[in-house]
């Protein structure tokens, strides 16, 4: 399949024109931008901030409020960033979808695939814990989900019988 | 014939001086300012404009001039200026072992003009809480050993600690020396 085309193909007399009405405009702001505006500014830099990795809620004593505060805060942050990470999946998939319009099934299956994926693993860890972020109650879950895997196996494969347990 | 007894009667009712003085009516005369104004037969020629109050639109000018140009616009200018001539900073690598100042984490300048002068940087916060929880921690685990104690206690009858009150002479001695400072300053107790 052909790419869509683009104003840099080859081009007529209307195009050109078009062009040139939008130069107008453009090339004194640019010219203004480049030249006068950006150079007289000071050069100013900011950073990303990364934060060390603390004791996580289970490496943490039972009576340590000190050490459960820090875990709680690191909890927090790493929650935004799976949030992330989950949109930046998301919105590739999206984009696929749109970009690949009528054959969105067959190309884009294996961003589908991790992008289930993603969002899977995503709500293992963080989902149906009530409006707040507790990372207690993300513990224990994780501790549940163990221990009904042990006893059914795999999440999805659906619970044992009582008797034979 | 008839007419002029009509007249007549219908002259008595008409908004005239002459009627006013004797039955003591208003009378009513209207003014270029298309508003009726009430006569009374006085010398002054000078009348009271009445017209309906003006006082609400007068403050609603007031309010829009105060907010619109004390306000928007020098907001607006100021805010225009540091996006062009100052801008937004550009994100670079933390260079090997220098620790960025909690200002130099913004992009846009004003978010960092505020960061360093106004605002607790995240760190800050965050170690003052972490010694808030310690100290409240300390003070809770003391109290549960005392309620632990005090409850052993309870349990086994065991020592004379119900006979002991603890007694501290902290204020007597601050009444002794408050008297003592008030007699040399005074002279007498």
């Amino acid at each position: 399949m052909e790419d869509p085309p683009s104003l840099n193909d080859k081009s007529n007399s209307y195009v050109e024109f078009i062009k040139a009405v939008y130069r107008t405009v453009d090339r004194p702001v640019t010219w203004l931008r480049e030249k006068v505006v950006v150079p007289n500014r000071p050069d100013n830099v900011y950073y990303h901030q990364k934060f060390r990795r603390v004791p996580t809620i289970d490496e943490c004593y039972t009576d340590d409020r000190v050490c459960h505060f820090e875990a709680q805060q690191q909890f927090n942050r790493d929650k935004k960033v799976d949030g992330e990470i989950v949109q930046l999946v998301r919105q590739r998939y999206k984009e696929c979808l749109i970009a690949e319009q009528p054959d969105h099934t067959r190309k884009c299956a294996k961003l589908q695939a991790d992008f289930l994926k993603v969002s899977e693993n995503f709500c293992m860890k963080y989902a149906d814990l009530g409006p707040l972020n507790n990372v207690k109650d993300a513990y224990m879950k994780q501790k549940h989900r163990m221990l009904w895997e042990r006893r059914h196996g795999k999440v999805g494969t659906g619970m044992k019988n009582q008797d034979a347990l | 014939m008839a007419a002029f007894s009509l007249l007549r009667a219908f002259a008595s009712k008409v908004n005239l001086p002459k009627n006013a003085i004797n039955q003591g009516i208003l009378v009513l005369r209207s003014n270029p300012n298309n508003a009726l104004q009430v006569v009374r037969q006085m010398s002054e020629h000078r009348t009271m404009h009445i017209k309906p109050s003006r006082w609400s639109w007068n403050r609603f000018k007031d309010f829009m001039h105060f907010y619109i140009m004390l306000g928007a616009i020098p907001a607006a200018l100021v805010i225009t200026y540091i996006n062009l001539f100052i801008g937004p900073a550009r994100l670079a690598e933390i260079p090997e072992g220098y620790v960025p100042e909690a200002h130099e984490y913004f992009p846009h300048p004003i978010t960092r003009w505020l960061a360093k002068h106004v605002h607790k940087s995240y760190q800050q916060e965050y170690e003052l809480m972490c010694h808030h929880i310690y100290e409240i921690e300390y003070e809770q685990k003391l109290r549960q050993a005392e309620n632990r104690i005090k409850q052993k206690m309870a349990e086994k009858q065991d020592t004379q600690a119900y006979y002991y009150q603890p007694v501290s002479s902290r204020y007597e001695r601050s009444i002794r020396d408050n008297a003592q400072a008030d007699l040399e300053i005074s002279g007498s107790v």
